[in-house]
């Protein structure tokens, strides 16, 4: 039981973190929090539903259109709700807005569209089970942990070693010095976007096979916000341990304590933890640079 | 046909008072809340409860609506806004609290969960609708015009300057969040006693999207901008009977076309006066172009 | 005695060192110079100073009083009031207003009163629209009291900033490059209005400045700072005489070029 309940904690909690990575690496640029995120994650799971039983696609290019296609409706997100405040240098609070502003249209336009029915993925995808160590556990819940973990090493080596990467990470911490440097800040920030699209793209993936795809799916980004708090502001190591620790003490009290009171949870423990650790646990924005 | 056009009135001032509140705590103090409407329904029960299962006094259970809402402010603005945290953390802790609310009213026994309270004695009515608005807008205006006013904006504008001018960060938000949070609650029990039957699903975040739309439209840095524009987008459709999806769907779009194109609103750091009107009808578009 | 002492201020950002071990004391009713190249970590001592950062190590004391973890608007109520090197004023407001928020320090009424607007409220409103005008005449602003501050010429938007400094009524007040930007008449005429301003409100004076003429002619005592370090410390003579500092501001060539 314990095992099992860590398995699906851990794979709630690599979901996430994927969300809380894209999430921060849009934060730790441009310095607001982009809350139509959850849209496209949204979105990014119509996609995928869509290529797989619709155009009858194998899942393995539903995913990858997935991934594609969040990743360009996150790039469009910016282009055309934040590049003109950007531009102006409005103060986040207008970013917020804008962000809010496209969550609700996209909510709401596949509300109206496509309707509030929620699509599940057939069984043979989500509900296969494997025993380990006498404990029933999900394939699926495996394949969400190994395919965030992969995402997530293969950004970070992204962010590592190559030129934009390298690009990305040094405007993270000034962005007018390195535009002084030469660095085209609007095509820096496209891939930025993209970036996070294409991890929207796959949490949204596995959030659909896990919960079934619906308009309002994204609202669990709430989540990520959270995790990404957990973790410190802008900080992607931060997410991810932040995302992780929140799935798995989720997990836990739905388990042992009662489901109803899981969300109330989490909103009591980013709560307790702005009082105890206001900064988080890898936090580095609370200064701010004079 | 009177007493619906009253009802519209009646409904469009409550939702004037809310978004007054919301008003001086994004437009005024530039905080961005996410989970308004939860102050709105802690009012509207608080009021509700006391008037359903206790009889008591409507003008009582109202102002306890309102400091209920007020303490709640205090709770979870405490721990928000005391560490001199970037505004985002509370944001997203607005977000936690809005869902932890409508989780606690779908459970709680005292509100009969997702039943709702039906019932509620119908005491709201137009003429006390329009009183407490009156009120709500002069003691609004009160607070622009004051040292609080000129520190809440001072924040707004750059909080380390503010700072640097002796502004206590931390008072002036959480003053902020206090005021919007009462004007919330007490527009919570108008909008309980008006429509005498309330339950969790009438307090989601459509509630606080429209009071946001509101705010923005009606431009930051104004109280009378978001009342005007609170009336025109309660009124206008429900007396045109605009499909709700497509409402929210054209709320989104303006939002951001808003953000991008004419990001002071409506009557961005103005406010609507008599000279103002005479002058916008004498000179034409002109004049509302001015500053801003 | 001694009005502002640092002792062993350190600040670092992560792996950088903004500055280090730095030590000095302003005797009460001077005029200080806080000079060095760019990114030596001037700024970053006036943040500490007024609690914009904390320190990573040191202590820093204010008429005796230990300060080091006083929050801004904290120290401001004890007289210390800066301007910035980066102009920072409440653009979108009017100038008249940007130094009233400044004098409502002066005149508290309670949120209570205010709301109701209380005829006491009143009567200290009148009071910090006079107290406004008196200094925005002092500072020579009196004519644009209704523009917008972003509307003003960069030389006026200076002179705002130390109005609105000035109207905290501070006893130490920091002035981070208040001639930035100047032509050499502009900075002569700057560098007598804060020799006036010093007298007339009895101020103890700290200035960061890279016009070395402002400098000269107001500072009594200097403190260079080099890399986050402290270079040199003295009069006006003995600065300019140091090597160090003239290597310095100068770069390594001068080495060669004096031997």
């Amino acid at each position: 039981m314990l095992i099992q309940t860590l398995v699906t904690g851990l794979a709630i909690g690599g979901i996430y973190a994927l969300m809380a990575v894209g999430y921060s690496l849009v934060f730790s640029i441009l310095n607001f929090s982009n809350f139509a995120y959850g849209s496209i994650i949204m979105l990014g799971a119509y996609v995928g539903y869509y290529l797989l039983m619709k155009a009858g696609l194998p899942l393995a290019v539903s995913v990858a259109g997935s991934v594609m296609g969040a990743a360009f409706l996150c790039y469009l997100n910016e282009r055309m709700a934040y590049s003109t405040l950007r531009k102006r240098n409005a103060a986040s609070l207008y970013f917020m807005i804008s962000a809010m502003g496209t969550a609700i249209f996209l909510e709401n336009l596949v509300y109206a569209t496509i309707g509030s029915r929620f699509y599940a993925f057939p069984e043979i995808i989500t509900q296969q089970n494997i025993t380990f160590w006498g404990a029933s556990i999900g394939v699926l819940d495996v394949f969400a942990i190994v395919f965030s973990f992969t995402a997530i090493y293969m950004l970070h080596y992204f962010l590592q070693h190559s030129r934009v990467g390298i690009a990305i990470r040094a405007a993270s911490y000034d962005m007018q010095v390195c535009q002084l440097n030469g660095v085209n800040i609007t095509r820096l920030v496209g891939w930025v976007f993209l970036l996070a699209g294409a991890l929207a793209g796959l949490s949204g993936m596995f959030l659909g096979m896990k919960y079934m795809v619906y308009p309002t799916m994204g609202w669990i980004t709430n989540k990520a916000y959270i995790a990404a708090v957990i973790g410190g502001l802008g900080s992607l190591p931060g997410a991810v341990v932040g995302g992780l620790i929140l799935g798995v003490l989720e997990t836990l009290v739905s388990t042992y304590v009662s489901s109803v009171i899981r969300d109330v949870f989490s909103f009591s423990l980013l709560v307790v933890l702005l009082l105890v650790l206001p900064t988080g646990l890898f936090g580095k924005y609370l200064e701010e640079k004079v | 046909m009177l007493s619906y056009i009253s009802g519209i009135i009646t409904f469009s001032l409550i939702y004037v008072i809310a978004a007054v509140g919301l008003a001086i705590f994004t437009g005024f103090t530039g905080l961005f809340s996410l989970g308004h409407a939860a102050f709105f329904a802690i009012g509207a029960y608080t009021a509700g409860i006391l008037t359903y299962f206790y009889d008591v006094n409507f003008w009582l259970a109202l102002a306890s609506g309102g400091a209920m809402s007020g303490l709640v402010g205090i709770l979870i603005g405490y721990p928000t806004l005391k560490a001199k945290l970037r505004s985002d953390y509370f944001a997203i802790a607005t977000l936690g609290f809005g869902e932890a609310v409508r989780v606690l009213l779908e459970n709680l026994e005292i509100t009969q969960g997702a039943r709702g309270l039906p019932g509620i004695p119908a005491e709201t009515t137009l003429p006390v609708a329009a009183g407490v608005t009156v009120i709500v807008l002069w003691v609004a205006r009160n607070f622009v015009h004051s040292r609080y006013g000129r520190a809440a904006v001072a924040v707004r504008e750059d909080f380390v300057a503010a700072e640097m001018m002796g502004i206590n960060l931390f008072q002036v938000r959480l003053l902020s969040l206090v005021f919007s949070a009462i004007c919330g609650g007490v527009a919570g029990g108008l909008f309980a006693h008006y429509v005498s039957f309330i339950q969790p699903s009438m307090f989601t975040s459509y509630l606080s999207t429209q009071l946001t739309a509101s705010v923005v439209a009606g431009g930051m840095g104004s109280i009378t901008g978001p009342a005007v524009a609170t009336v025109i987008f309660i009124a206008i459709p429900e007396v045109l009977r605009v499909a709700s999806m497509w409402r929210l769907v054209a709320y989104g779009l303006l939002l951001v076309a808003i953000m991008v194109f004419r990001p002071q609103g409506l009557l961005g750091f103005r406010e609507l006066s008599w000279a103002g009107v005479k002058r916008w009808l004498t000179l034409g578009k002109a004049a509302g172009q001015g500053r801003g | 005695m001694d009005i502002l002492r640092l002792e062993a201020v350190t600040k670092r950002f992560g792996g950088i060192v903004a500055c280090k071990d730095i030590s000095f004391g302003i005797p009460e009713g001077r005029i200080m110079g806080l000079i060095g190249p760019n990114g030596a970590g001037k700024t970053t001592i006036f943040n500490l100073i007024t609690g914009v950062y904390s320190l990573t190590a040191g202590r820093i004391y204010f008429r005796g009083a230990d300060i080091t973890r006083l929050r801004p608007d904290e120290l401001v109520a004890l007289g210390i009031a800066r301007t910035f090197q980066n102009i920072r004023l409440f653009r979108n407001l009017t100038v008249l207003d940007n130094v009233r928020i400044a004098v409502d320090r002066n005149l508290p009424y309670s949120f209570g009163a205010a709301l109701a607007r209380l005829p006491s409220v009143l009567s200290k409103e009148r009071a910090v629209y006079r107290q406004a005008t008196e200094y925005l005449a002092a500072l020579g602003l009196s004519g644009r009291a209704g523009d917008r501050a972003d509307s003003l010429p960069y030389g006026l938007q200076r002179k705002l900033e130390i109005a609105r400094a000035l109207a905290l009524k501070p006893k130490l007040l920091l002035l981070d490059e208040p001639a930035a930007g100047m032509n050499p008449e502009e900075s002569a005429e700057l560098a007598r209005l804060i020799r006036r301003i010093h007298g007339e409100f009895g101020l103890t004076t700290l200035l960061i400045e890279h016009h070395m003429d402002v400098v000269m002619e107001l500072c009594e005592q200097i403190y260079v700072l080099n890399f986050g370090v402290k270079l040199a410390e003295g009069d006006a003579e003995t600065v300019q005489g140091n090597p160090d500092v003239l290597r310095a501001y100068l770069g390594e060539g001068y080495k060669r070029a004096g031997n």
